[in-house]
């Protein structure tokens, strides 16, 4: 079981479960990808709390209970400061209207000190739970199609 | 007149991308694995380049893995998710995508002129409904939202592909559209 098997609630060995294992590729480096930008071994400019926090306010932007609870348990909301808040509002403007980003938003987060490797793990935390929230919800819907 | 394009769109990066004399050997293997390594998309990702190894070969294989969905419908969902979510330059990769598959450009024309509500065909009407419901609220998706996927024949795993596609592309959408802009080549 992974991460979204967990968060969709698919058992091992459900119908679900197995149709995923069916894209092998999907599941590896969906999987992957988390790990790598949630628990990186180096984790540069940009701290594993704060990793949590970015991905903890996109689950919870897109309303996802189970993806919340998960990255609240890596660590997001145990601080706050205005670095922290910088963070977030760019975070919040990333996952509900990409359309709107300029070039002075990445000012802002350089301005609080992250460097371009950084900021582009930020935007890859956001736009790897914006992926996840997606997927999550739409197994649920064929899990939920199964058991009916 | 839409802001959307069936022809290429250039895209300039809002950070100094990776350049090749100075990448390390890690960022040169991760973008010859990437699509276009010498794109100035895929350099600027390689800023990261642990994620950058991670999100090629799922992007990869949720375009192209073998059966399952059909890839022109894989490239309609991205159409689809890249309008709503503004981004010019994924619209303009993934329509022309879609319209050398199926040598229906028109599809896309209309979808770009007249909105996603255009008159379709009953299959290209389930997936362009699903992939915007699926895009917009991903919370209120629910099993009633696959009965038009099933009424025109998708099974298991052409839904499953299908909500990947869609899920990749809140992704792609985001990452295009918030570490540079789409410019039009002259």
């Amino acid at each position: 079981m992974d991460l979204i098997d967990a968060v969709a609630s698919l058992a091992d060995g459900s119908p679900i479960a197995n149709l995923r294992r069916q894209r092998p590729e999907f599941v590896r480096h969906s999987q992957g990808s988390h790990d790598v930008l949630l628990a990186p071994a180096d984790p540069g400019g940009l701290s594993l709390r704060e990793r949590a926090a970015i991905a903890a306010r996109v689950a919870a932007i897109d309303g996802d209970a189970a993806l919340s609870a998960h990255y609240q348990s890596l660590g997001a909301g145990s601080e706050s400061s205005p670095r922290l808040e910088t963070i977030l509002r760019h975070v919040e403007l990333v996952t509900t209207a990409p359309g709107s980003a300029t070039p002075a938003g990445l000012e802002a987060l350089r301005a609080v000190g992250l460097a371009s490797r950084d900021i582009v793990a930020l935007t890859q935390i956001v736009a790897f739970v914006s992926y996840q929230v997606r997927a999550s919800a739409g197994l649920r819907a064929l899990a939920a199609e199964v058991s009916a | 007149m839409s802001r959307f394009t069936l022809q290429p769109v250039e895209w300039d990066a809002w950070m100094p991308p990776v350049e090749a004399d100075t990448a390390t050997p890690r960022q040169l293997a991760a973008l010859e694995a990437s699509p276009q390594r010498d794109s100035p998309y895929f350099r600027t990702l390689a800023h990261d380049v642990d994620s950058l190894e991670q999100r090629s070969p799922l992007f990869h294989a949720v375009m192209y893995a073998p059966r399952g969905l059909p890839r022109a419908d894989r490239e309609l969902a991205t159409v689809v998710v890249s309008i709503i979510n503004g981004c010019v330059y994924c619209s303009s990769v993934h329509a022309r995508r879609f319209a050398e598959l199926t040598k229906r450009p028109e599809i896309i024309q209309r979808l770009y002129d007249e909105g996603l509500e255009t008159k379709l065909e009953p299959r290209h009407r389930a997936i362009v409904d699903f992939a915007a419901k699926l895009t917009r609220a991903p919370r209120a998706v629910s099993a009633d939202d696959l009965k038009p996927l099933r009424a025109v024949g998708l099974d298991d795993l052409q839904i499953h592909d299908l909500i990947h596609a869609v899920a990749m592309f809140a992704n792609a959408n985001r990452l295009m559209q918030t570490l540079g802009e789409p410019l039009r080549s002259a």
